[in-house]
């Protein structure tokens, strides 16, 4: 480690806290789709309630999700290169077409969900307000029973492709991250796997946060019913997680190749912080404490979702110092296995923490007008 | 789904999506067929016409034995230092007006570059750099260098050195010559 050996092309940490906010973002998106899936195929009726947020939160989150790569770019224009001349072999050009896709039948299921809604307004509306909800209704006039019928059957079958969508979504990312060989700290056939179970762990996160700012119009009883049954998935998910990422660090430790002295050196020297401290410990092991704690505060209904709040909160910082590491720390230390580098986070510029709070802001900053917008928590009599 | 449900009636909303998704497809194909050049991807991910196009660019970067044929003095100093490795434009510039100008055969070579100083008639792309920078480019002490490679932390070995004027552009010439650095 003293030599600091540095190849000339490992000086500097190319992907950026940019390229850290993606996979987080996707991440996200991925998660909220997965909860409003459990409602929608699987029929888990206590999540009803935050059925249509997590869809909106997929939508919004979804449609920022590309924002970190086009700031990240230098020439932003290059980015339809990759749709306009796609490689059959690349991982990122697949990227764009499942993207797209998956946006298409977030679209398309969310436009399904509020059509009775849409097509209400369209009658009754003027001005911009009627204008939109016009051109959505796309001049149907009516909703027959018979129409809302279809319409639930296909918000299902998307809901039923949306999950391995969502699923080769922000799975590919792991992809991209475990197939760079060179890389000892990426290289695993787990790393999708790993994103994949996270990514469900941190979208559960945001619902039972947004859940808990925006659902205010539900009643005590229902909404401690729901954030009870998200803590619940939450738990089981950060179990699934935290087991998969301590596994493939324990098989790294185990097998003691001739990379573990160097990842050993990142994870308790650079990484200390935003490993040890915030990953593992902050981030994982007191929110597997607080979870099952919030859960045998049942009968304690505030206190039951202020503890899982909090564990949410967790979870977040938790997921977002699990990209981190992943991306910056991969990066952290030179292909020679002998010197490290430093990331140094600009406040300013295109890729710097200012840009990147933005990033991070502007889809939550959307949801909370699209929950002012749009009837996000579903009236009684709609199903 | 105890509804009667009648096809054409209860699926119109679906029918103009789809119609209005296909027709986003086909715009989409149409403006990618605009996009993607013609000789694309016919021998792999490029223009065809590209590879035509870079090689009938004209050739300007000169090589070291274009230059040692009238400066062969230099190759003299340089060939037992370390310098032997780097080239000559990395320091002088890249040379090739003053090539063009050499090239046409008007001048006569002097007996020793040195004559030709202030003579020759083009120093348009080149220069005789005497820049710590440009020596400092590759000698300044960074995290990567190998060990052996003789790299310096700048303050440091002009003190122990006893530099006499630290900040002028050409103090590395108070101990080095370029062609051949090494303190004899």
């Amino acid at each position: 480690m003293e030599s600091q050996f540095v190849f000339p092309n490992d000086w500097h940490v190319a992907w950026s806290i940019m390229i850290v906010l993606y996979p987080y973002i996707t991440g996200l998106v991925a998660g909220a789709f997965v909860v409003s899936a459990l409602y929608h195929v699987f029929h888990d009726n206590s999540l009803k309630p935050v059925s249509r947020l997590a869809m909106v939160t997929a939508l919004c989150f979804c449609s920022c999700a590309t924002m970190p790569l086009l700031l990240h770019l230098h020439q932003p224009m290059r980015a339809f290169n990759i749709m306009i001349t796609p490689s059959a072999t690349s991982a990122m050009a697949g990227f764009g077409f499942i993207y797209n896709l998956y946006m298409l039948l977030l679209v398309v299921e969310v436009w399904l969900i509020f059509r009775p809604e849409i097509v209400a307004t369209a009658q009754t509306a003027t001005g911009i307000k009627g204008l939109v909800t016009k051109v959505l209704s796309l001049g149907i006039k009516e909703i027959t029973p018979g129409a809302r019928a279809v319409d639930n059957w296909v918000i299902r079958a998307l809901a039923i492709i949306g999950i391995p969508a969502a699923c080769i979504l922000h799975g590919y990312v792991g992809f991209l991250f475990g197939g760079i060989k060179a890389n000892p700290w990426w290289s695993t056939a787990m790393m999708p796997v790993i994103f994949l179970i996270s990514a469900v762990v941190s979208g559960i996160a945001a619902l039972v946060l947004f859940y808990l700012i925006t659902g205010r119009g539900h009643s005590a009883e229902e909404r401690s019913e729901c954030v009870y049954s998200l803590t619940r998935y939450l738990w089981i998910a950060l179990i699934a997680a935290f087991a998969l990422e301590m596994l493939e660090l324990l098989h790294m430790a185990y097998e003691g190749s001739s990379d573990w002295h160097v990842i050993w050196h990142l994870l308790t020297h650079p990484l200390r912080l935003s490993y040890g401290v915030l990953q593992v410990g902050v981030g994982s092991l007191v929110p597997l404490l607080l979870l099952p704690l919030a859960l045998l505060m049942k009968r304690w209904p505030r206190l039951m979702m202020t503890v899982s709040a909090l564990a949410s909160l967790l979870v977040l910082v938790q997921v977002f110092a699990m990209r981190w590491n992943v991306v910056i720390g991969g990066q952290l230390f030179s292909k020679s296995h002998r010197g490290f580098v430093t990331y140094p986070l600009e406040p300013m510029g295109r890729e710097g923490l200012i840009a990147a709070i933005v990033v991070l802001v502007l889809p939550v900053v959307l949801l909370l007008v699209a929950s002012k917008v749009l009837p996000v928590y579903e009236e009684k009599a709609a199903h | 789904m105890s509804e009667r449900i009648s096809i054409f009636r209860d699926t119109r909303h679906l029918q103009i999506l789809a119609v209005l998704i296909a027709a986003a497809g086909a715009g989409a194909f149409w403006v990618r067929g605009q996009l993607v050049p013609p000789d694309w991807g016919k021998s792999g991910p490029y223009r065809e016409s590209a590879l035509a196009q870079i090689a009938s660019d004209p050739h300007i970067l000169t090589a070291d034995n274009k230059c040692l044929t009238c400066h062969e003095s230099v190759h003299e100093e340089r060939k037992d230092s370390p310098h032997v490795a780097v080239r000559c434009m990395h320091c002088h510039g890249n040379g090739h007006e003053h090539m063009k100008v050499a090239e046409k055969g008007d001048y006569k070579k002097p007996e020793t570059p040195a004559a030709w100083d202030n003579k020759f008639p083009s120093k348009v792309d080149l220069f005789v750099t005497k820049d710590r920078a440009i020596c400092l480019s590759c000698h300044m002490k960074v995290l990567g260098m190998p060990e052996s490679f003789k790299s310096i932390d700048v303050a440091k070995h002009l003190e122990e050195q006893g530099a006499e004027n630290v900040d002028s552009p050409d103090v590395c010439f108070e101990c080095h010559t370029g062609h051949s650095p090494g303190i004899e």
